[in-house]
């Protein structure tokens, strides 16, 4: 629980205590004088930057009911606000609260508006707090803490009327269904002489009051609970009952106040704002009077103190988190030397179990892998038998035709037709790169290089021989297909043409042609 | 927020930003450890599991290995298996001459390389290289470079794929009988295989 320093001005005195671990100490009473501030500063001094809560007993005081159209947000603010300039336009400590909805059929919005209407009262302690450093939390009119006490009582009665003698008069505060609906501090003679007359007096004035507001009316029951933190008024309470036998009269002595809030009953002795500073450090109410420029410090402190809150949150968070992690962490280690011993213990098994393998010189599997493999190797072998035989049938029928170069390769793609082959003129397709070729189709594929007998110039009847070779071959199953890559004469119209007919003899024996054989695929 | 406010709150405002980058830096170190954790258990887990399925395939290991050692072995011998025997193929080649009544042979063989169909093969923990090895020689006819490359086949003395050779008909045939008029030239290449030590394997 937060520490804060709690003020309770009167005026007469003020009252003074601190709040640490949900109770009250250093409570001390200051005359409301310029000494009693002075002495108030000294005290307010050493209280390091706790923030600071105000109650004010106050005549110049005031409470107003009122209805508004239901609203929200912004509109709800500037409505309130409003209201709160007209009824106090001079005083800066006023506020409003909404404490319900009507009952009518608009369902308008109920709000309470207080003010201290006499800010000279407050403002000469305010200043040392400020002067001091300590955040003003906020001001607040005494009745508006003693909700929290009606609630402890328990009255069973709707209609509670708390009666306490202060220092400078009477204190009547009246509650209906423990909602707050009326306080007046009367500045009646409160001397023991005169005191039962004067409570007796004031009740009665009360609840006239209240009968003129339409708050309670006369008949209404009304359940009197009379304060008494210095045990002065037994009597009192016999008055009050002897003077109006039909109204119920609660005594709540010392010993009963300090049982119901856990307050040290000395305390209470010291003064009766103790009471209501044991009830502002439990609970500080909502109806907050102070402008935001007085609990502007505090509104910082707030800022301050949720930063820290986060920062310490922050590092809860990443403690767990990184402690969770690192948990994790150690958990998986510990399974991983588990499964590596496992793994060692069925290792030395199988190294157990090899030992009555015969003696290989590698592992099995590369065993049978190395073994396959050479077969496989073998029986993909391509051998040039089958191309040659291709070629001897096609030219058994031929015998106008003459070979003078045959080429033959088994790779990916055809022979190449162009010049500068492998000593020849043809070229073989160059090897991949390693690594490259994967399933790239190797085939058979070969060039072969002729020329026609007896060609005495007849370039009709050599392409015819050469034609008919060449058909010879593709009609082969084993071929895929032939190409022509070379004639005698090329007769391509998309090429230009040129000779004499004067070449024709020493062109006898000339009329060279080329094939490209390519084989189908053995599958 | 003004500025006043602004400085009020520089303090606690730095704490919470130094507060975040350390329990973010601790978050993402320490889930790091722990993702490195999580992968060496996983490997760990899979070498186990590696390790009992060879356990459990231990029967069927003795059984490839009585029926493949000895034809892994010939391998070894002939030269397809381990490192490349260019004497014995040298020496197979002048055999291989010497039986088919050849006359004489010139060769070229490269330097060693990966074999480039390796894949077709799936070869798995064995590699796979090859040397290409260039023929030049004279023949009578077609059929004795059949002849040859059956001959060198027979020496048994590695493996090899033969990938092209072109003949060509010279014009400068005597009127001998047995006097060559082609000339062959051909590229074969020549296979071996070298099995890798799987880790934690038998040796």
């Amino acid at each position: 629980m937060a520490n804060k320093l709690l003020l309770c001005i009167s005026a007469s005195q003020a009252t003074a205590a601190r709040w640490r671990s949900g109770r009250l100490t250093d409570c001390t009473v200051f005359e409301n004088s310029e000494a009693g501030v002075a002495e108030f500063r000294d005290y307010a001094a050493t209280s390091g930057n706790t923030p600071a809560f105000v109650i004010v007993d106050a005549v110049e005081e005031d409470y107003r009911v009122e209805t508004l159209p239901h609203a929200t947000g912004s509109d709800r603010a500037q409505m309130v606000d409003r209201k709160l300039r007209q009824y106090y336009r001079g005083s800066p400590y006023a506020a409003a609260s909404l404490i319900g909805r009507d009952s009518s059929k608009r369902r308008d919005d109920r709000f309470l508006f207080s003010a201290l209407t006499n800010a000279e009262m407050v403002d000469p302690w305010l200043a040392v707090l400020t002067e001091c450093g300590l955040p003003v939390g906020g001001v607040y009119l005494l009745p508006m803490v003693t909700a929290g006490l009606v609630e402890a009582l328990g009255e069973k009665t709707g209609n509670v009327l708390l009666v306490a003698v202060q220092p400078v008069g009477i204190r009547l505060t009246f509650y209906r269904a423990n909602a707050f609906r009326l306080s007046r501090l009367s500045r009646s003679d409160t001397a023991a002489d005169a005191r039962d007359r004067a409570v007796i007096d004031e009740i009665s004035n009360t609840r006239l009051y209240l009968h003129a507001l339409r708050a309670a009316t006369l008949d209404e029951p009304v359940s009197v609970v009379l304060l008494d933190h210095a045990d002065e008024l037994g009597d009192t309470t016999r008055a009050i009952r002897e003077d109006n036998p039909n109204l119920q009269c609660k005594y709540v002595d010392r010993a009963a106040i300090a049982s119901l809030l856990k307050v040290d009953p000395e305390l209470l002795a010291l003064s009766p704002s103790v009471l209501y500073l044991q009830l502002l450090g439990a609970r500080v109410p909502s109806n907050n009077l102070a402008p935001v420029k007085v609990t502007a410090g505090f509104q910082r402190y707030q800022m301050r103190r949720q930063l820290l809150v986060a920062s310490a949150a922050v590092a809860v968070i990443g403690i767990v988190w990184s402690g969770y992690n690192i948990g994790e962490q150690y958990t998986l280690q510990s399974r991983t030397e588990d499964v590596a011993r496992q793994t060692a213990r069925v290792n030395a098994e199988y190294q157990k179990a090899t030992q009555q393998f015969p003696t290989a010189p590698t592992t099995a599997e590369n065993l049978r892998k190395a073994t396959e493999l050479a077969d496989r190797l073998r029986s993909t072998e391509a051998r040039p038998q089958g191309f040659l035989e291709v070629i001897m049938r096609a030219l058994a029928s031929s015998p106008d035709i003459t070979l003078t170069e045959l080429g033959w390769q088994y790779r990916p793609g055809e022979f190449e037709t162009g010049a500068g082959a492998v000593g020849a003129t043809g070229t073989a397709t160059p090897a991949p790169a390693p690594g490259v070729v994967g399933s790239a189709g190797r085939r058979q594929s070969g060039l072969i290089t002729g020329q026609v007998r007896e060609f005495r110039g007849d370039f009709r009847r050599a392409i015819a021989s050469i034609n008919a070779l060449a058909e010879d071959l593709r009609k082969d199953p084993a071929v895929e297909h032939v190409r022509v890559v070379q004639l005698p004469l090329n007769v391509s119209p998309k090429l230009a043409l040129t000779g004499s007919t004067t070449d024709v003899r020493t062109q006898a024996n000339t009329a060279e042609f080329k094939l490209l054989v390519v084989l189908k695929q053995s599958t | 927020m003004n500025v006043a406010d602004l400085r009020a709150l520089r303090g606690p405002l730095l704490l919470l930003v130094l507060v975040l980058a350390a329990a973010g830096a601790a978050v993402y170190y320490s889930n790091m450890l722990r993702e490195q954790a999580q992968a060496v258990l996983v490997q760990q887990q899979n070498q186990l599991r590696e390790a009992q399925m060879r356990m459990q395939r231990s029967g069927d290991e003795k059984a490839i290995i009585v029926q493949y050692v000895d034809k892994y072995r010939e391998l070894e011998k002939s030269g397809f298996i381990g490192d490349e025997q260019r004497i014995n193929w040298l020496d197979a080649l002048r055999n291989a001459n010497e039986r088919t009544d050849l006359f004489g042979i010139n060769y070229e063989i490269g330097i060693q390389q990966p074999y480039p169909y390796a894949v077709e093969f799936n070869p798995g923990q064995i590699g796979l290289k090859q040397s290409v090895m260039k023929l030049s020689f004279r023949i009578l006819h077609e059929g004795d470079l059949v002849r040859f490359f059956n001959a060198l086949r027979a020496q048994n003395s590695g493996l090899f794929h033969l990938e092209q050779c072109v003949m060509r008909r010279t014009e400068d045939g005597g009127p001998l009988r047995y006097q060559p008029n082609i000339d062959a030239v051909c590229q074969l290449a020549w296979i071996t295989a070298t099995p890798e030590a799987p880790p934690g394997g038998r040796p």
